[in-house]
């Protein structure tokens, strides 16, 4: 990573990051005054609180993750905590850039972890319906911002001309282009099923009777899109999580040139996009129970752990196939998008054909 | 359990439960155009077998045809124990000659066997075909399963995968009686169960003298003929 | 009369059981009684001019499946007496009498069942009955037991099949048909099928007779699904391919009648002469190009074979009367003079012990009686007169040019004679030559030119005077085929 030669970039850190969520809506009761039950909270503060969240709260999944995969493993494991040391070391340390690299070498990470920030907006993270700027873009849009994300980063791998790097983003944006049909065809699963691509519509109608979650489409696509997070996390079959082995590393290698402040914003970043994954699959198709209904004080706040304990337990279940099966070969990593895509278009023949 | 059953109307879970069988059916299809190993194959075959018995009892159950119920035992202990009891029973002779082989990649494979399901399936929906008791996704996984059979046939080079893939197409026909011809009489479906059972060990009698004179499985030696 | 029908089923069944306990001049002497008694009860069914009926409606014997008994049992007969000359013993005596146990049992079984498609009544059984012969000439195909054999037998049972499979379909689907006016079990014999076929659904009905015209299609050797038809002629024992090439493309072609008698009652007849036309110009023009170019004579009477189920299919497309008389009768003309020639195809076969066409030279020479009777055997299945396929084919073309196909029937005349070029320079090549050194003139048996002077001699009444009880039963047949709703 230092071989050649770099120059020093004077950048300015902010303090690092602490979640305060809570603390500044105690601060909005504080000043309205009154008991803490029954207030409302406007739209705008539900929809900044929900960003907060997945800001907040993506590293602790992450470390939880890996944590739990260690006991799998019979090791004690990392703290719980650990990313965020991690990420507050990066912030102190010195960034280094690659001589060829231009300013877009370090605007990229800065871009996908805005990217990272927006999809929050679109999504369910915490209530059953819709917020105002939820209506700003779809399940598509959610997927394009995502893309954007992605592709930043590898088009700042791509800049520094170094071999690894250049490596996991050319097999990154393979394999990204391999997803988004499977993508594209759970995306018309949901559109099928409420004629909108509305992720909240979708969570709605699957909250309707328990009867929707066994549904042969419903199910179909939502193992579609769990094949496609697997792919998206880079978990194994896909990609070693925890592995330095340069050849075999899709999306890891991507990060590879990158030093302090912008190499923390990618880790917090691709930990929140590892959370916004675990969201759409958690609160649009699997369990979309346990999100605030109203806008009470309470039934929100209520909403933040029991979507931590859906994430932990997606996690969980993400790091038991980990640790089950064995990475495939980079050749046959065809094959899993080809089953992947599948089922997506399975999903999407039988909404069609049972014409509901 | 009482609250869910209240809660969900009897009907739309039987069907239901239909699609999903059904879509068990074409999934083992898939997976059999995918597997390497010929006994894996014959395993997915077995499964389907299974699933296509469990369609004919549900079947069976909505119209209240008895006949039915007989049909199905025999066809799962036919299509389920003996035909790949058969199958392995040879490929136990065969030593080390086990995996198959494909022509195209499987990727390549699954992604023209998802065309071929497309086609099959679309072409089944402006039929004017309807079973009272099957929901329409039946007779175009029936569809999908044939061609897809087809396929298997075409794609795969030796022996055991292209009986297999017939046994799997006889599968795709035998969900389409489901839902065209429920009411047959018992005596039409013993005769082609029956010759089924024919045909299986006419095929295995072939694939035995095949294996007999090449000592292999594949059909690259069977290749000379042409013109 | 019933009893006709009984008989004919348990005769060769019974033959076939005895031979596998019977030596081979036992058996051989069996299989020539089962024969020519198929036959004859078959000659006396023809007289009574009824529909016959046994076993409370099970079998079912009308003009048309008379024409295609006939058929089979004609070839039944022809083909007992050449095994009588073709099979001998050779070799190690305990292989030769296995040999020749399978042999027997198995062809009397195929003739059996060969016999029981025509005899049966309804689509289901029919489909059983096709699918037993699909089973039984496998194995007797391999029966050879050579690379080559073993090639054609796996590619023809899992092909015809499969084939079966999707005709297995089109009959499911003409039940569903069926249900809307017949309700939801009934038996699909052909009286209550034909009765209520105009209120089938038509869309249902037309799906029905494309799936079985692709798949009995594949039986019967329509391209593009005969593939396993030139290997399995070429590789299978003699007698066995004029059965394949002689009965079972025709009871196929007998199944698809049964599928377009409903389907002209059901949706008229322009769609089903439609679809017949497609598959049988193709089949016609692909085996006129291909006869031109083969290394292998029973290869070359295969494609023959293609080419003549292409002009079945192109007759049956005329909507005159006349050319669907035509079709029957050149069902019966093409049984014969195919078979005579796969018999002296075997003649040669066994006389110059190779079946390549570069290694065949002064046929005429060679066998006094069987080569000449192989090239008037040629020269009759291009339509030359006073052969019987000359008047079949006339009268098809005749057809043509009444139901103003005009263009259609020129066509056939065109590529009916191209295929002849392509046979007969063959022919002339392989019997025509001068005898080469080191071949003794003489024939290799009596029996097997015996079984072609049968086959000639059918011809010859044929095409010079069919008997009076013949033409009728064709025209009765034809009006049953015919397109009243």
């Amino acid at each position: 990573m230092g071989e050649q030669a770099s120059r020093r970039v004077p950048f300015v850190l902010p303090s690092p990051n602490r979640p305060h969520g809570l603390m500044a809506s105690a601060q909005v009761i504080a000043l309205r005054g009154g008991g803490v039950s029954g207030i409302e909270l406007a739209p705008a503060e539900i929809q900044v609180l929900q960003d907060l969240t997945i800001f907040a709260f993506a590293p602790f999944v992450s470390g939880a993750i890996a944590h739990f995969e260690a006991r799998l493993q019979g090791r004690r494991g990392p703290r719980i905590l650990q990313p965020y040391y991690d990420i507050a070391k990066l912030f102190h340390k010195e960034t280094l850039a690659p001589e060829d690299a231009s300013w877009v070498f370090l605007a990229c990470p800065i871009i996908a972890f805005a990217c990272y920030l927006t999809v929050p907006l679109l999504i369910p993270v915490l209530t059953s319906y819709p917020l105002p700027l939820g209506y700003m873009g779809d399940i598509l849009g959610g997927g394009f911002i995502l893309a954007l994300a992605g592709f930043s980063i590898a088009l700042g791998a791509a800049e520094t001309g170094a071999p690894y790097a250049q490596l996991g983003s050319s097999r990154a944006m393979t394999f990204g282009a391999l997803v988004e049909p499977s993508i594209l065809f759970v995306t018309f699963t949901v559109a099928l099923v409420t004629t909108t691509d509305l992720p909240y519509f979708e969570a709605a109608a699957v909250r309707s009777s328990l009867s929707q979650v066994v549904r042969p489409a419903h199910l179909l696509a939502a193992f579609a899109f769990f094949l496609v997070v697997l792919a998206d996390t880079g978990r194994i079959p896909v990609e070693t999580h925890a592995s330095t082995l340069e050849f075999g590393m899709i999306d890891e290698a991507r990060t590879l040139e990158h030093s302090g402040t912008p190499f923390a914003l990618l880790k917090w970043g691709s930990a929140m996009k590892q959370m916004i994954l675990y969201v759409i699959l958690m609160n649009v198709f699997l369990a979309p129970w346990g999100l605030a209904g109203s806008r009470q004080l309470g039934s929100v706040l209520l909403a933040v752990p029991t979507f931590l304990a859906k994430a932990l337990g997606i996690g969980a279940i993400f790091a038991v196939v980990d640790n089950s099966f064995s990475k495939l070969r980079l050749f046959k990593i065809t094959e899993f998008m080809a089953a992947a895509f599948l089922l997506a278009v399975l999903a999407v023949l039988v909404l069609y054909l049972s014409g509901r | 359990m009482s609250a869910l059953t209240a809660a969900v109307s009897s009907q739309s879970t039987i069907t239901d439960a239909a699609e999903a069988v059904a879509i068990l059916v074409l999934l083992s299809e898939f997976a059999m155009l995918r597997a390497a190993l010929s006994r894996s194959q014959v395993r997915l075959y077995a499964f389907q077998s299974l699933s296509v018995s469990a369609l004919a009892v549900i079947v069976a159950a909505t119209r209240h045809i008895g006949d039915l119920y007989v049909l199905a035992g025999l066809s799962l202990v036919l299509k389920v124990i003996i035909v790949p009891a058969i199958v392995l029973r040879l490929l136990r002779e065969v030593e080390g000659d086990l995996a198959g082989s494909h022509r195209l990649g499987v990727a390549s494979m699954v992604l023209l066997a998802i065309a071929l399901s497309v086609f099959g399936i679309f072409v089944v929906g402006t039929m004017p075909i309807h079973s009272k008791s099957l929901p329409v996704l039946a007779f175009a996984v029936a569809a999908a399963v044939i061609l897809v059979a087809f396929l298997l046939v075409i794609v795969r080079s030796d022996v055991v995968s292209q009986a297999v893939g017939f046994f799997s197409l006889e599968n795709g026909v035998s969900v389409a009686s489901l839902v065209l011809a429920a009411g047959l009489p018992l005596i039409a479906e013993v005769a082609f169960l029956f010759d089924l059972l024919v045909a299986v060990v006419v095929f295995g009698v072939l694939m035995r003298v095949h294996h007999g004179r090449t000592s292999t499985l594949s059909t690259r030696t069977l290749e000379r003929l042409r013109g | 009369m019933s009893a006709v029908l009984v008989a004919i089923m348990v005769i060769p069944f019974a033959a076939s059981l005895a031979c596998w306990w019977a030596p081979a001049g036992l058996a051989k002497a069996l299989t020539l009684t089962a024969g020519v008694a198929t036959f004859g009860l078959a000659v006396g069914l023809v007289s009574s001019g009824r529909v016959a009926t046994a076993l409370s409606g099970w079998l079912r014997v009308d003009s048309l499946s008379l024409v295609f008994l006939l058929a089979v049992g004609f070839l039944y007969t022809s083909t007992a007496v050449f095994t009588i000359g073709y099979v001998r013993p050779s070799g190690d005596p305990l292989d030769a009498a296995r040999y020749s146990r399978r042999f027997f049992s198995g062809l009397n079984l195929f003739a059996w069942a060969m016999a029981m498609a025509p005899l049966v009544n309804g689509l289901a059984l029919l489909w059983v009955a096709i699918e037993v012969t699909t089973v039984i000439s496998a194995l007797l195909v391999a029966i050879d037991d050579t690379d080559g054999a073993i090639e054609a037998a796996w590619k023809y049972v899992l092909i015809a099949s499969m084939g079966l499979s999707i005709a297995l379909l089109a009959t499911l689907v003409m039940y569903y048909a069926g249900t809307s006016a017949l309700g939801s079990s009934y038996e699909l014999f052909y009286p209550k099928l034909l009765g209520a076929a105009h209120g089938f659904p038509p869309e249902v009905v037309r799906l029905s007779f494309g799936l079985a015209v692709l798949g009995f299609g594949t039986k019967m050797g329509l391209v593009p699904v005969h593939t396993w038809l030139p290997d399995a002629h070429s590789e299978a024992p003699t007698p066995i391919s004029a059965l394949l090439s002689g009965a079972v493309l025709t009871i196929s072609f007998y199944a698809i009648l049964r599928f377009y008698q409903v389907t002209v009652r059901a949706v008229g007849p322009a769609f089903p002469r439609d679809v017949l036309l497609v598959f049988g110009l193709a089949s016609l023009v692909l085996a006129a190009l291909y006869l031109a170019s083969q290394r292998d004579l029973k290869r070359l009477l295969a494609y023959s074979s293609v080419e003549h189920m292409g002009i079945l299919a192109i007759g049956m497309s005329f909507s005159a009367p006349v050319a669907v008389v035509g079709v029957l009768l050149h069902v019966l003309a093409h049984a014969a003079a195919k078979s005579t020639a796969f018999f002296g195809a075997g003649s040669v076969i066994r006389k110059f012990g190779t079946k390549e066409l570069d290694r065949v030279r002064g046929g005429v020479g060679a066998l006094p009686w069987s080569g000449p009777m192989l090239l008037l055997a040629v020269l009759a299945l291009s339509a030359m007169p006073p052969f019987g396929i000359f008047r079949s084919e006339f009268l098809i073309v005749e057809g043509g040019l009444r139901s103003s196909a005009t263009a259609l029937a020129a066509v056939l005349v065109a590529l009916v004679t191209i295929a002849f070029l392509g046979i007969s320079w063959y022919a002339s090549q392989t019997m025509l030559t001068p005898l080469p050194d080191g071949v003794l003139r003489g024939e290799t048996s009596n029996w097997m030119v015996g079984s072609m002077a049968i086959g000639l001699g059918a011809l010859v009444l044929l095409g010079v005077h069919p008997p009076a009880q013949l033409s009728e039963l064709l025209a009765r047949a034809a009006s049953e085929l015919g397109t009243t709703r």
